[in-house]
C-alpha cells in the first residue's frame, strides 16, 4: 500500500525493479491525521481506483496471477544518441524547455563547437565514462561521459576553466538535490590553488550572485542533476516546496587567506596545495542577524541556533565569516575541533522535542526500539528530560566564507559527506587560460579590497 | 510547436542530447503465487515507518477484526528504516505468513 499522492511512483518504482505489484492507495496525507479519519480512509475507497479500498487488497491477495505477471519481460530503456535532431536555436531552446532539461533561465545551446571548446578545459578523454547518478534510489542511475558533462556546462554558461571542478562534483556522483518530499539543499565548498586561478569568490557576498565562477559551477551542477541525474518534477523528485538552494547550491570557496584556522580541505586529509570541492547535505541555514561577540559569545549565540534544528543526524555545518573565525579563536578555540567538541557537549535539547519530529521518528526511532544505544534509552525518558543529542563532535564542521564586513555567521543542519579532489580533471596545461585579462581584473579587486580593509584600522591577527 | 515554428525558417543546428544514458537491464521478478482465500490464514502486517502508517495500519488490522474474523492479522514494524532491506524480514515471512500487506509508503 502507498498513500495516494504517489501512486505514479510507487509504480514506476515498482516497474524499476522488475516487478508489476498490485497496490492499493488510502487518501493521502496519512501523517498527523485524526484515528476517525483513518478509519474512514479504510472504510472507504481507493481514490486511484475508485474500489472499495479493503475488498481490494484481499483481492489483491487472492486473484490469480495474469500471465504478465507470472512471466514478465526483461526491459531495458532505449540508448540516447549523441546528437539532437537539428532544428532551430528557437525551437531548440523550446525543446529543452518543454521537455524539462533546464532550470527554466535560458541556457547555451551545447553545439558541438561549443562543447569542443568547452573540452579544452580537461585532459580526459571525452568518451571516459565519469560515473552514474540519480536523485532517488527508486529509478536507475545514469551514466554518462566526460562530453555529457561538458554538455551540461555549456548550457550553464560555463567557460573551460570551470570544468575540472564541474567534472570533479560530476565524478562524486553526488546529485545536487537529491529527491526527498523534505526538499533537501545542499552546499559545495571549493579549497586549494584553483579557487584564484578561476576566479571563484569566497569573500564579500560570496553566496550572493556576483561571480562567474561560483555561478556557472552551482547551476551546472543542477544542470547535470535534472540531466544525469534524471530529476523530473512529480516523477523521480518530490520535494514539497523545493528548496531555494537548488538554483545554486551555495556554490562557494573558502576563504583560506583570511582564514585564522587551517583550510576546511587540509582539516580533511588533503594538502593545501591541492584543489577540492567538499559537499554537504541538510535544509536550512540560520542566520546570526548581527556579529559575534556583540552581547554574547559566539559559540553561545550558537547553541540558541541549533535549537531551530531536529538533529536528525546530529550534524551542524557552521558557515562563518572570517571575523568570526577570528573572534572564536579570541574565545579560547585555537582549533575548531575544540569548537566542535564545546557544542557537542554543551548543547541540550529536551527528549520531547527531540523525539517529537517526523523525520527523527521515521528515521531513527526505528533505531530506538531495535535497542541502539543511546536512542533507546532516550526513547524511554520523560519528556522534560534533557538529552545531548549531537554525540559525534566529528559531525559538527566550520567553513570561513566572507569579506568581513560583518562579523557573521550561518549555522546549517547539513551534513558534511565527502571531499573530492579536482586536480585530476584539469588540462595538461594545469590551468586553462584564456584571456588574460579575466585574473587582472580579479587581481586589482582583491587589491582594492585589501586596502580597504587596511585603511580601516583592521588588525588580521 | 516546434515543428511549426521550423517551416517558417530560420538557420537548423545541431547540438548534443544533455542526458545520461540509460544502461540497466531490469532483470523481471514474478509475483509470488496468490491464496485461495484469506480464511484461516496469517496475514503479516508491516509498517514502513512512514508518519501515520502505524495508526492506519491499526485502522486496517481492525477492519479485518470486523469483517474477516477468520484471517490471524499479525501487525508489525520494519525494525530498521524504510530506506534499508531487510533479509532477516522477508526470512520471518516467508516462514510464518501465507501473505503480507506491506506499507504505507509516502
Amino acid at each position: 500500500m502507498a498513500s495516494a499522492r504517489f501512486a505514479d511512483f510507487a509504480a514506476q518504482d515498482a516497474q524499476n525493479h522488475g516487478m508489476k505489484l498490485r497496490f492499493s492507495f488510502p487518501p493521502y496525507p496519512l501523517v498527523g491525521r485524526p484515528r476517525e479519519i483513518l478509519r474512514k480512509y479504510v472504510e472507504g475507497k481507493d481514490p486511484i481506483s475508485g474500489r472499495p479500498l479493503m475488498p481490494q487488497v484481499i483481492e489483491a491477495l487472492t486473484r490469480p496471477l495474469s500471465e504478465e505477471e507470472k512471466h514478465p519481460k526483461t526491459s531495458r530503456a532505449a540508448p540516447r544518441p549523441r546528437l539532437l535532431k537539428p532544428d532551430t536555436e528557437e525551437n531548440l531552446h523550446q525543446l529543452f524547455l518543454e521537455n524539462g532539461w533546464t532550470d527554466g533561465a535560458p541556457i547555451v545551446l551545447p553545439t558541438e563547437e561549443r562543447v569542443a571548446h568547452m573540452l579544452t578545459g580537461t585532459a580526459a578523454d571525452p568518451t571516459e565514462v565519469v560515473g552514474r547518478m540519480s536523485v532517488t534510489i527508486h529509478q536507475e542511475k545514469l551514466e554518462y561521459t566526460v562530453e555529457k558533462v561538458a554538455v551540461n556546462a555549456v548550457m550553464a554558461g560555463a567557460g573551460p576553466e570551470h570544468l575540472p571542478a564541474i567534472l570533479a562534483i560530476a565524478a562524486s556522483e553526488e546529485a545536487s538535490m537529491p529527491s526527498s518530499t523534505t526538499s533537501f539543499g545542499r552546499m559545495a565548498v571549493v579549497n586549494g590553488p584553483i579557487r584564484e586561478e578561476i576566479g571563484m569568490n569566497s569573500g564579500l557576498g560570496a553566496l550572493s550572485p556576483f561571480n562567474y565562477a561560483n555561478t556557472a559551477i552551482g547551476r551546472a551542477w543542477t544542470l547535470m542533476t535534472i540531466n544525469l541525474g534524471d530529476a523530473r518534477l512529480g516523477e523521480t523528485f518530490m520535494g514539497s516546496t523545493g528548496n531555494n538552494m537548488n538554483y545554486n547550491n551555495m556554490m562557494i570557496a573558502e576563504n583560506e587567506e583570511r582564514n585564522i584556522w587551517e583550510p576546511f580541505h587540509v582539516r580533511k586529509g588533503f594538502k593545501k596545495e591541492e584543489s577540492t570541492v567538499s559537499f554537504f547535505q541538510g535544509w536550512s541555514a540560520v542566520n546570526s542577524m548581527g556579529a559575534a561577540g556583540c552581547c554574547r559569545p559566539a559559540q553561545e549565540e550558537t547553541l540558541i541556533m541549533m535549537q531551530a534544528f531536529p538533529c536528525l543526524r546530529g550534524a551542524l555545518t557552521l558557515i562563518m565569516d572570517p571575523l568570526v573565525a577570528k573572534h572564536l579563536k579570541e574565545q579560547g578555540f585555537d582549533h575548531p575541533d575544540q569548537l566542535s567538541k564545546y557544542l557537542s557537549e554543551k548543547f541540550r535539547m529536551t527528549a520531547g522535542q527531540f523525539w517529537g519530529s517526523d523525520v527523527v521518528y521515521s528515521l531513527v526511532e526505528p533505531d530506538a526500539r531495535s535497542g541502539i544505544e543511546p536512542y533507546a534509552s532516550w526513547l524511554k525518558l520523560p519528556k522534560d528530560s534533557l538529552i545531548a543529542p549531537y554525540t559525534s563532535p566529528e559531525k559538527i564542521n566550520m567553513v570561513v566564507v566572507g569579506g568581513e564586513t560583518q562579523a557573521l555567521w550561518l549555522t546549517t543542519d547539513m551534513w558534511y559527506i565527502k571531499t573530492v579532489s579536482i586536480d585530476r580533471w584539469r588540462p595538461k596545461s594545469w590551468v586553462y587560460k584564456e584571456d588574460e585579462q579575466a585574473p587582472r581584473r580579479r587581481y586589482a579587486r582583491r587589491k582594492r579590497h585589501a586596502a580597504a580593509l587596511n585603511a580601516s584600522g583592521y588588525d588580521p591577527q | 510547436m516546434a515543428q511549426k515554428k521550423a517551416q517558417s525558417g530560420g538557420s537548423l543546428c545541431t547540438i548534443l542530447d544533455p542526458r545520461g544514458q540509460p544502461t540497466m537491464v531490469v532483470q523481471p521478478l514474478p509475483l509470488a503465487p496468490r491464496l485461495d482465500t484469506l480464511q484461516d490464514k496469517t496475514v503479516y502486517v508491516i509498517d514502513v515507518g512512514f508518519g501515520g502508517g502505524w495508526e492506519f495500519l491499526e485502522e486496517a488490522a481492525g477492519w479485518f477484526a470486523r469483517n474477516m474474523p477468520a484471517a490471524k492479522i499479525v501487525l508489525q514494524r520494519k525494525k530498521g528504516i524504510m530506506f534499508v532491506d531487510e533479509p532477516e524480514m522477508w526470512a520471518e515471512i516467508k516462514q510464518n505468513a501465507d501473505a503480507v500487506i506491506f506499507g504505507v509508503g509516502g
